[in-house]
């Protein structure tokens, strides 16, 4: 009975293997087939029991990350067959960018799954090793610089994460997360331990002051690379600090991933405002959402379900505008905001989704995104002196304000030229994703039911 | 074995000094190997003392992979650009490197007895944190690939060599797991650092890169 459980990742792995074949167009069709099978699986997990073994760790949180994680791939496998076509001259055979987006997904199924730190950490590194080739696809020197970043800053904060296991190793005698979240009485190694994993799982989510690969990555990467990163890679780094906070019942490791958090959204929110380029505006958003749910994570409690929600329908609406930046990106060939203008006349879907997708990730009722955001701030209100929440929403204001009137301008500004939209599954993928980021809302009393 | 854990520590400080000197990269990426030699010769050590086979799989693991494979992985690639053998231009130059590397070994003591002595009951675990430190400085210090990565293995090396000494009952899984990983992390930066400097389409825009 426990293989169910593996499935999802039997399904993306078997996914990879078959892009191995060579027959024209396969690569596509199985890769959306492995990818709808693990999202079948992933929600047939949900309404399994929690499972804790010698090599299993699914309760309600990783549940809710296989759901994501599966429809995100499908929404990527689905998106990639059309955007690829624009890249003139690919680091690879389509085949290959197919067979690593399925070990990177099965990766990030790893991650969540498995019962053990260890682990775990080996789940996350090899979600660099499969991944750093797909931000190069478009082999261009910009881009081989971003992936090199990537490689270096990301694998150099895995090394303090993997030295943060020897030190919860040293204090609990365990890594396997279920003992860990058991424990009584630990040595005082095991904070120092939390907090080195804060800081190492914390570079691969975009966390100040480790952020800086991000906005490189996402600028440079492939629309749907950028969409998978952004949506659910950023989120799978946090679901191990969710887990190094929840064994850790230490308050001054919890204040340190607070402050950490609160700087991420201050300084993610600041940077946006200077921003020219629309696909780093993107990426400085999702450092602004991992922020917060940083925030949310230490704080705990009805938090923590807000973190929960935050990242579903951040998944969804993060992944609408990457996509959606690919598309913008295929007809007016820059990324560069003062130069994509009319967009509601040359590209009037694109211009209606993108709009309701940039109030989406800028939590705006009635996206779920809104709704995570009111939760953590509630609970921060009760835990932080009143000044300091005026403050964050103050930079929450200014985020909102820089992405929603940088994209009403690229979207309301007057155009010469004609209409150049093409309808095609490039532009239903995100109009999926924009509609999934609200519909959240809905199945709320569900999550929480879920997670606890 | 706290005498040979020393011994073996003290070589690897050296080892990595003389990186932090050497602008020839083979060099360097031979040192890698020795060192990592080294860290195989402590395990193996290790796991005669405790009698332990799954030290002793790791000990050769690490001598197979980290001591052999990459770096000869490495020295292939350097091979097809014998230009790119020597580093002329470092970030930090000779002299300061020297400084800054002794300045990092006093400074991780006195961290590493402010902080974690109290709690890691070994008198020179302030060595592999000593080696990890002057890893990272290494990748920060230089603009050569190679030696970025050689940077971030000499990181990766003192974790282990952490661990080894620490806790050789860590889970085998894990430490595989480990050496593994670190094999993927190498051939794909192998890959990206021959596109950085020949395949890839020149670009002058690196605006996109900005802000």
């Amino acid at each position: 009975m426990n293989f169910i459980y593996a499935l999802p990742m039997v399904a993306s792995l078997i996914g990879a293997l078959l892009c191995l074949v060579r027959i024209e167009k396969f690569e596509e069709t199985i890769s959306i087939i492995a990818a709808l099978t693990s999202s079948i699986f992933s929600f047939v997990i949900v309404f399994l029991p929690n499972i804790s073994n010698g090599f299993f760790f699914i309760d309600g949180i990783s549940k809710i990350m296989l759901i994501v994680i599966s429809m995100v791939y499908v929404l990527t496998a689905i998106f990639s067959t059309t955007f690829l076509k624009y890249i003139e001259e690919p680091l690879f055979q389509k085949r290959f960018y197919y067979l690593l987006l399925d070990l990177f997904t099965f990766s990030m199924f790893f991650s969540v799954s498995i019962n053990n730190l260890g682990l775990v950490w080996v789940g996350i590194e090899a979600t660099t090793v499969t991944s750093a080739l797909l931000v190069a696809v478009e082999n261009d020197e910009p881009s081989i610089e971003a992936t090199w970043r990537y490689i270096i800053i990301v694998s150099s904060g895995l090394v303090v994460s993997f030295i943060s296991n020897i030190f919860i190793y040293a204090s609990t005698g365990t890594l396997e997360i279920s003992k860990l979240l058991s424990i009584s009485s630990f040595s005082g190694l095991l904070p120092l331990g939390a907090m080195m994993a804060i800081v190492g799982y914390g570079t691969k989510a975009g966390i100040f002051p480790m952020h800086t690969w991000l906005p490189d990555v996402h600028g440079k990467a492939p629309a749907p690379v950028s969409a998978i990163f952004s949506g659910v890679l950023l989120p799978v780094a946090l679901y191990v600090i969710i887990r190094v906070i929840q064994f850790t019942p230490v308050s001054y490791v919890k204040t340190f991933a607070l402050v950490l958090g609160f700087m991420t959204v201050i300084v993610a929110a600041s940077l946006m405002a200077v921003q020219t380029n629309y696909k780093r505006l993107f990426a400085y958003s999702t450092m602004e959402n991992m922020g917060m749910a940083l925030i949310g994570i230490s704080l705990g409690g009805y938090a923590l379900l807000g973190v929960i929600i935050l990242i579903l329908s951040h998944a969804f609406a993060k992944s609408s505008t990457f996509f959606l930046s690919g598309n913008l990106l295929s007809r007016y060939k820059t990324t560069k905001i003062d130069k994509v203008t009319g967009v509601m006349k040359r590209m009037p879907s694109t211009a209606y989704t993108l709009l309701f997708s940039a109030m989406a990730i800028t939590g705006m009722p009635p996206f779920g995104t809104f709704f995570g955001e009111i939760m953590i701030i509630l609970v921060l209100l009760s835990a932080v002196p009143v000044g300091w929440t005026i403050l964050l929403m103050a930079f929450l204001a200014l985020a909102f304000i820089s992405v929603n009137f940088k994209v009403g301008k690229m979207i309301f500004s007057d155009s010469e030229g004609k209409n150049m939209e093409r309808k095609r599954v490039g532009t239903i993928i995100p109009i999926i994703d924009t509609v999934l980021s609200v519909a959240i809302v809905f199945f709320i009393p569900w999550i929480e039911k879920v997670i606890k | 074995m706290k005498d040979f854990f020393m011994l073996i520590g003290f070589s690897e400080i050296l080892l990595v000094i003389f990186m932090q000197w050497e602008v020839y990269v083979t060099k360097i990426v031979k040192t890698f190997s020795v060192s990592s030699y080294l860290i195989a010769l402590f395990l193996f050590y290790l796991s005669f003392i405790q009698h332990s086979y799954i030290v002793l799989v790791l000990a050769i693991l690490t001598a197979v992979i980290r001591g052999f494979f990459i770096p000869y992985f490495i020295l292939k690639r350097l091979s097809r650009d014998p230009w790119r053998e020597r580093e002329s231009t470092p970030i930090t130059g000779t002299a300061s490197s020297i400084i800054i590397s002794l300045m990092i070994g006093i400074f991780t003591y006195v961290l590493y007895e402010a902080t974690m002595s109290s709690f890691v009951t070994i008198s020179l675990g302030a060595l592999p944190i000593a080696l990890i430190f002057q890893g990272a400085f290494l990748v920060i210090s230089r603009r050569s690939a190679f030696i970025q990565l050689v940077g971030y293995m000499v990181m990766e090396n003192a974790a282990f060599l952490f661990t080894g000494y620490l806790f050789p009952d860590l889970p085998f899984s894990v430490e595989a797991g480990t050496v593994l990983d670190l094999i993927g992390i190498v051939m794909i930066s192998g890959v990206i650092m021959r596109m950085r400097e020949n395949s890839a389409k020149k670009s002058d825009d690196f605006d996109e890169l900005r802000g």
